[in-house]
């Protein structure tokens, strides 16, 4: 009865949520109930037995997204109440209600369905040189989908940066930020670290364990401790394609020397992984960061 | 499969080394792209020899792991890939107009480049949705060089690319679901006609018909393809579309049940040959240059889905060869046309049509290029576009329960003479040509003629190229 009170409370308050993120009156209203919506997804994808989706959601859907989305937010002019879209609701609901009634047509029969890759997983989970499924998944089995996902990242903040931004004024750090700040930090970067330690075992990895560092970074940023993160300092291109190299790099000596594209020699497995995983994490954690405060470079003619 | 993966690899290498540099210069990719293409051909060589390839990446075979598949296609594809970007380097190199000096142009071409081939080799579901993301990701990237002005076109074909991801992505999620697997092969031998299936690939039918800018999905496509550097519409044009049209030609012709496919065959078709009407007339109406060429792309995407949808329709496998003809000469002639004109209108100073008044007399080379091309578009013998085109003709004329189809080709066809006439006819008014801007240069426009001379010699080898083709795509 509790667990049921608990479910439906959860779904029904994602649905309020998502109906007030549409509705809100201003973006600024939006964006900080889409972040609520993000932690209270992460809580149902716990719910469900997901722990890896949780952690993903909160640290990437709703926080990084959000500081995104209120970065987004400072560079747009001011916006201008519309009412442009205000025709298109009725339809909009109808179609989306027909697709709904489509989805769940397709939906519901799998509810009897059993899958049968998850029992191969573990199975085969002795030979992959980690002991969590999803990261074996991610890292060995699926590592090719990995490595693009990586590839993915990159591509977002080179289209990013062709845009070639004005840089957002920073106010002077107010007090509680920066005493805060000073505080929160190593705990994102601790954490951070932890998150990567443990992805070999359990729930967490490197797109968790970057966001947190890029959420550490991003602080000590604004609060001025950090210097400025440029494209045009070579450390920091080298780290942002640090994690893409190393995994190419295994990709192609594994072909040309081991036993094929992407296939661990059975000792290396596990320090491959983990290998390719802190390299992985920086990448991310210093995409991440010049994506939110990242210093525009020399504008050319 | 190691010289398919060196394709794939040298390309996507040079990228991050030009990016840790900070380097503007075309040499290395230049280099890159041509030892892409060398690799290519001999993977094309060894597979067409030796017949297809696996190779299961990580040594995990599916369902667990993801599998690359290099068929006697998939290596032409390849070849097809590497000479298109090897093409549009030279010209990029060597265009005063090109907008590449000063932007990332050379990496993130590499980087389009290695997507295509990721694009090309795959064979799973997942994996085809991560190429997608890092295809739409590329070329948005790249169309945004073009500056400020191009923002609001780039803008849209981003977001519709994601929305089209993710209905890609929940069919894939579905049919996952359903089945447990994602290799293509695997999932053949699965399907079955059940609501499950049919919703899945409807989702996925949708997302990827927006992305290749099937019609009536095809709005986004010309303000971006014309707004973006030259050298990049004629990449978009040419190549980025045919990646989400070669997943749907192996998810229908291989996954789908055969009823829904024949339904569905039915209704591309119709799509199609909406597509070369609407998108014909656009061409023949729109007062800008790289507009028309844009929605002449539009238009002969058309025959492309008309062959798709006929081939399924009546499970003809001729029109396999029709299908990937058209793909291949549209994409020759379609460099050319778009460098052409690129060139044309930089030179001359003004977007529009009417700039071109008198180009046979101002910039002869840039203006043979647009007409061999155009001819290939129209399907005017001897070129690729012409071969294609009769190959698709040949069923449709065999019975009078066909000639519907056969009359919307010709109308198609008489659309694309009109537009391309057009220009042409405007280009041979001599008595008061435009002025140029700027000295017309010679080297660029040659290389925009290469292409065109390419899609003209396709002809030459018509018959081995048909009866090669035959064998290769069944």
């Amino acid at each position: 009865m509790i667990e049921w009170l608990l479910d439906g409370t959860l779904a029904a308050l994602l649905l309020i949520l998502a109906i007030a993120v549409i509705r809100a009156s201003g973006l600024y209203a939006s964006v900080v109930l889409f972040i609520a919506f993000g932690l209270l997804l992460a809580l149902t994808w716990a719910r469900l037995g997901a722990p890896d989706l949780a952690l993903a959601e909160a640290a990437i859907g709703a926080g990084l997204t959000g500081v995104l989305l209120l970065g987004a937010l400072a560079h747009a002019r001011p916006e201008r109440p519309s009412n442009t879209l205000y025709g298109y609701r009725w339809p909009a609901a109808l179609v989306s209600m027909a697709l709904a009634a489509l989805l769940i047509r397709a939906v519901w029969p799998l509810a009897e369905t059993t899958q049968p890759l998850p029992a191969q997983v573990m199975t085969e989970l002795e030979a992959s040189g980690v002991s969590h499924p999803v990261t074996a998944v991610l890292l060995n089995f699926r590592a090719w989908d990995t490595l693009l996902e990586l590839l993915v990242v990159l591509f977002a903040f080179l289209g990013l940066r062709q845009l070639r931004l004005a840089p957002l004024a920073h106010t002077e750090p107010w007090p509680l930020l920066a005493a805060w700040g000073r505080l929160l930090a190593p705990l994102a970067l601790v954490i951070g670290g932890y998150l990567l330690w443990r992805g070999t075992s359990a729930p967490g990895g490197a797109f968790q364990g970057g966001a947190l560092l890029a959420a550490g970074l991003v602080v000590l940023r604004l609060n001025g401790v950090l210097p400025a993160l440029s494209w045009r300092q070579w450390p920091v291109r080298l780290g942002v394609l640090l994690g893409v190299t190393v995994f190419l790099a295994v990709a192609a000596l594994t072909h040309a020397f081991g036993a094929g594209w992407l296939t661990y020699p059975v000792a290396w497995n596990t320090p491959l992984i983990v290998a390719i995983e802190v390299a992985a994490t920086l990448s991310i954690a210093l995409t991440l960061a010049l994506l939110v405060v990242g210093e525009p470079e020399e504008v050319h003619p | 499969m190691t010289l398919a993966l060196m394709s794939l690899l040298l390309p996507l290498a040079s990228a991050l080394v030009l990016l840790v540099l900070r380097a503007r210069s075309p040499v290395l990719m230049i280099l890159a792209t041509l030892g892409s293409l060398i690799a290519a051909a001999g993977a094309l060589y060894q597979v067409v020899d030796g017949g297809e390839q696996l190779l299961a990446l990580g040594g995990w075979e599916p369902p667990l792991g993801i599998r690359f598949r290099l068929t006697p296609l998939s290596g032409l594809l390849l070849v097809f890939t590497a000479l298109i970007h090897l093409l549009v380097a030279f010209y990029a190199a060597a265009s005063r107009h090109s907008q590449t000096r000063h932007t990332d142009y050379w990496p993130l071409s590499g980087l389009l480049h290695a997507s295509l081939v990721a694009l090309w080799l795959s064979n799973d579901l997942f994996n085809w949705y991560v190429t997608l993301e890092l295809l739409g990701l590329v070329a948005v990237a790249l169309v945004t060089l073009a500056g400020p002005k191009a923002y609001r076109a780039a803008m849209r074909y981003l977001i519709l690319s994601l929305v089209a991801s993710l209905f890609y992505l929940l069919g894939v999620a579905l049919l996952y679901g359903r089945y447990g697997v994602l290799d293509v092969a695997l999932l053949a031998s699965l399907t079955e006609a059940d609501a499950t299936t049919h919703t899945a690939l409807l989702l996925m039918t949708l997302g990827l018909m927006l992305k290749a800018a099937l019609w009536p999905l095809h709005l986004w496509l010309p303000p971006a393809h014309a707004g973006a550097p030259t050298a990049v519409s004629a990449l978009l044009s040419a190549l980025v579309v045919k990646g989400p049209l070669f997943i749907l030609w192996l998810i229908w012709s291989e996954i789908a049940p055969p009823a829904l496919a024949r339904d569905m065959g039915f209704i591309m078709a119709l799509a199609g040959v909406a597509a070369l009407l609407s998108g014909g007339w656009s061409a023949m109406r729109t007062p800008y240059i790289k507009t028309l060429v844009a929605y002449s792309t539009v238009a002969q995407l058309g025959y492309a889905l008309m062959a798709l949808g006929l081939l399924l329709y009546w499970e003809l496998p001729e029109l396999h060869v029709a299908l990937w003809l058209f793909v291949l000469s549209h994409g020759l002639a379609k460099v050319s046309m778009f460098l052409a004109a690129g060139e044309m209108q930089a030179t001359l100073g003004s977007k529009r049509i009417s700039a071109l008044t008198g180009a046979t007399q101002t910039m002869p080379v840039a203006m043979f290029a647009f007409a061999v091309a155009g001819g290939s578009l129209i399907g005017l013998p001897p070129s690729g576009g012409f071969l294609a085109k009769w190959l698709l003709l040949q069923p449709l004329f065999a019975e009078p329960a066909n000639w519907f189809w056969a009359f919307a080709v010709l109308l198609g066809t008489l659309a694309s003479a009109v537009y391309v006439f057009r220009v042409v006819a405007l280009a041979f008014d001599r008595a008061k040509p435009t002025r140029p801007d700027f000295d017309p240069h010679v080297l660029a426009q040659w290389l925009a003629l290469i292409p065109a001379l390419l899609v003209w010699g396709m002809a030459l080898v018509s018959q081995p190229l048909i009866l090669w083709l035959t064998g290769v795509t069944h």
